[in-house]
């Protein structure tokens, strides 16, 4: 932007950014760099003894752990599709002409203002096997009981779908955000053309609001991989290993006394997260770019 | 760390009140300065009227014993006994407080390095006393009079080399299944030795309408009480297993007879509770206490509480050891109470003898059970449990010590214990794995607490 201007006066002396560099280093880059060692070691607080790559090897050929993984990946792609894909739709309809617009947008907006711990108990009650308003419904309804949170196939299913109304909201409102800005020029030249209302969101309305889309993936993407209260909340990793994802397993492992198999659980993740998440954004921006 | 900060800060700040607060106090106690410590001496009895005139009659008058254990061994109960000590023998005690888990087990090692035990410690028996290599920090009490009367079982656990080091507190706690005796007189049935026997009737209560099984997964730890009260019937089949499998010799997985203890919650799983991936412990005294269930697998610590809960049940529950296979090898397998350790070098070692046998003396034992409760016999040979003892616990448990059918719990032979275990036994009890599988599962679970004490299990 102002490049040329910048490198002519430089306002400020180079090393106005050690106090932020020097807090950056302390809190983030040491500890990343010593995470690393110490995930190589059995460690408490008074010895460390190495044991190369025991750990990692113990964390992948072990199911409780490995299986961790995998739930982490499907509790994260599918809440950031389902994200995606619903906030979109109910974004378009509430930037349609409707009358309850601002209502409907303050309600679909109030679970986010709930904290996840009230969600993830509130729905656990609701989902309660016997005494659950869900099965209660259901049963009234003529339909057998379901065991959401208590049967291994359906656990993490339930969550899911828990995190998904409750992440929805900000999706919706950076979709809404991102419609909004699109010039009415647009639709109304296509309407000129003869275009049918499908024809305007699919060619008009969704490359358009690619920026905005972009954002929703990466934050919500982010956002599954390291989710941990709302599980907690609901199962805590249960029943069994069920719903146990990488955030809980770790913190399971520390609390254990197990310090070198979460560190290594925990350089796993941070692996992990960058793995998917720089490669996407760079994706993601790609596509942006040869949009705009 | 914020939380350990915290610790530090307060405990010097209650260290600095203490020392503005009792000016010129003599107190025996050192000021170690360890996070979590309670600084507030409690002393008892200070009654000075009746201290001048028994002297004759109190043989430590002027001792002051100090003491360190945690908020569950410091109960009623044990207020109740060291009142009573004071006024009888004029010992004086001092206490600090354990503030529990790893952080008590690191205390109590520091201060063993440090030189700086308290006179008395009470902690726990098994494989966290033999962390501590007794022999080296504490007085042997094999040779105690008041020793004599205490069972052997015990005296295994408190034991390092042949020599045993601890005095127990009063009362055990058995892992059984605890039932409804109104449904079994309804049905006639009767109390299962084997564990075919109790298969067949849950099935002919599940007949009948009831819920023959009650589970709580939704608090995990509960459904542990199945595998690790198996242990008797695990053990009398494989008596060196414990052994072998803190070598590293032996698996869970292939041992048949503990392949057997896993494959029991399968034979189960027809006749839970509706709710019994959600139940809780709470659910589960409610259900127990109310008749809704008709069989729990739960430690006996539960019963005082439901008791105390609900009057009503008192004559209801029952407990019976958890069936094995041979009818004539019925037996149950026991937690050991924890125990009293007297510091080796303190310099109030008749005191604290003299306490160790005041506190195993019948009379005060009473006196202990009838302030807090009982959750199972003594260890102590002889010792009849009161006549306000619950009869599950004063009847029903009581027939395996006298018959000497008991074994400690898995814990108490080896110090490996799966830090998972409790989500082993959830996922088996649910059905989500096999017996064979969570046996294996187990089996790797306890690799890693092996790896993290050392020990090469490759």
């Amino acid at each position: 932007m102002q490049k040329g201007k910048r490198r002519k006066i430089s306002l400020y002396p180079i090393w106005f950014v050690l106090p932020a560099l020097t807090i950056f280093g302390i809190f983030f880059l040491y500890p990343i760099v010593t995470s690393f060692y110490y995930s190589m070691t059995v460690w408490n607080f008074d010895s460390a003894i190495f044991c190369g790559l025991e750990n990692y090897r113990m964390f992948f050929s072990e199911n409780e752990l490995s299986s961790a993984v995998v739930h982490t990946l499907i509790y994260a792609f599918s809440t950031s599709m389902l994200k995606v894909i619903i906030a979109f739709f109910i974004a378009v309809f509430l930037c349609s002409r409707i009358r309850t617009k601002d209502f409907i947008r303050s309600a679909v907006f109030f679970p986010n203002l709930v904290s996840m711990m009230a969600v993830g108990l509130t729905f656990s009650y609701l989902m309660h096997p016997t005494k659950g308003l869900f099965n209660a419904v259901l049963t009234g309804l003529g339909f057998a009981p379901v065991d959401f949170l208590g049967d291994v196939r359906l656990a993490l299913g339930s969550i899911i779908a828990t995190d998904v109304w409750k992440g929805l909201s900000v999706s919706v409102v950076i979709y809404i955000a991102g419609i909004q800005s699109i010039d009415r020029n647009y639709y109304e030249a296509a309407e000129i053309d003869g275009a049918s209302r499908g024809q305007c969101l699919r060619h008009i309305t969704l490359p358009l609001v690619a920026p905005s889309q972009n954002t929703i993936i990466i934050l919500s993407l982010i956002g599954g991989l390291r989710s941990f209260d709302l599980i907690w909340a609901m199962t805590s990793g249960g029943p069994g290993f069920a719903t146990d994802v990488m955030a809980s397993v770790i913190y399971k492992q520390y609390a254990y006394g197990f310090y070198g198999l979460s560190t290594a659980g925990n350089v796993i993740m941070l692996l992990l997260i960058s793995v998917i998440a720089f490669p996407l954004q760079h994706i993601l921006r790609r596509r942006e770019e040869a949009i705009v | 760390m914020k939380k350990r900060i915290a610790g530090l800060v307060l405990s010097a700040a209650m260290a600095a009140g203490l020392l503005a607060g009792c000016g010129g106090a003599a107190s025996s106690g050192g000021m170690s300065g360890e996070e979590g410590k309670d600084a507030e001496p409690e002393t008892t009895g200070e009654n000075t009227e009746s201290a001048s005139s028994d002297t004759a009659k109190k043989p430590y008058e002027g001792v002051t014993i100090t003491l360190w254990g945690g908020t569950t061994e410091f109960n009623e109960g044990f207020q109740a006994v060291i009142e009573r000590a004071t006024e009888e023998l004029g010992i004086k005690f001092e206490t600090e407080i354990n503030p529990g888990g790893t952080e008590g087990d690191n205390i109590i090692k520091t201060r063993c390095a440090s030189g700086d035990l308290p006179d008395l410690s009470a902690y726990n028996s098994g494989s966290l006393l033999t962390a501590l290599n007794p022999k080296e920090h504490f007085l042997d009490l094999t040779d105690e009079g008041f020793m004599q009367n205490v069972d052997d079982t015990f005296k295994s656990v408190v034991s390092q080399d042949g020599r045993v080091y601890g005095a127990p507190f009063p009362t055990t706690q058995g892992g059984c299944v605890i039932y409804w005796k109104p449904d079994y007189e309804e049905l006639g049935l009767t109390v299962p030795t084997t564990w075919e026997d109790f298969v067949a009737n849950c099935r002919k209560l599940k007949d009948a309408g009831k819920t023959p099984v009650e589970l709580t997964c939704g608090d995990t730890w509960t459904t542990q009480v199945l595998f690790l009260g198996d242990n008797y019937n695990l053990i009398s089949a494989e008596p060196e297993f414990a052994q072998n499998f803190t070598e590293g010799t032996a698996k869970f997985a292939e041992t048949e007879a503990a392949v057997r203890s896993w494959n029991k919650y399968a034979d189960i799983r027809d006749f839970y509770n509706a709710d019994a991936s959600a139940a809780t412990y709470n659910d589960g005294i409610t259900a127990m206490a109310n008749g809704e269930a008709t069989h729990w697998f739960m430690l006996t610590q539960v019963i005082p509480m439901m008791v105390a809960e609900n009057p009503d049940c008192a004559d209801k529950v029952g407990v019976f050891a958890i069936p094995g296979d041979d009818p004539d090898r019925c037996g149950l397998t026991v937690w050991e109470p924890g125990a009293w350790y007297v510091n080796r070098d303190s310099e109030n070692k008749e005191a604290c003898l003299a306490f160790l046998e005041f506190w195993l003396r019948k009379d005060n034992m009473d006196l202990y059970i009838n302030t807090f409760g009982a959750s199972g016999p003594s260890c102590v040979k002889g010792y009849t449990l009161p006549e306000t003892v619950v009869p599950a616990i004063r009847v029903d448990m009581q027939q395996y010590f006298d018959a000497g059918k008991t074994i400690p719990a898995l814990e108490f032979l080896t110090t490996i214990k799966g830090a998972s275990c409790e989500q082993i036994t959830t996922a088996a009890a649910l059905g989500q794995i096999s017996g064979a599988e969570a046996a294996k599962q187990y089996d790797d679970d306890c690799k890693k607490s092996a790896m993290q004490q050392g020990l090469n299990w490759n």
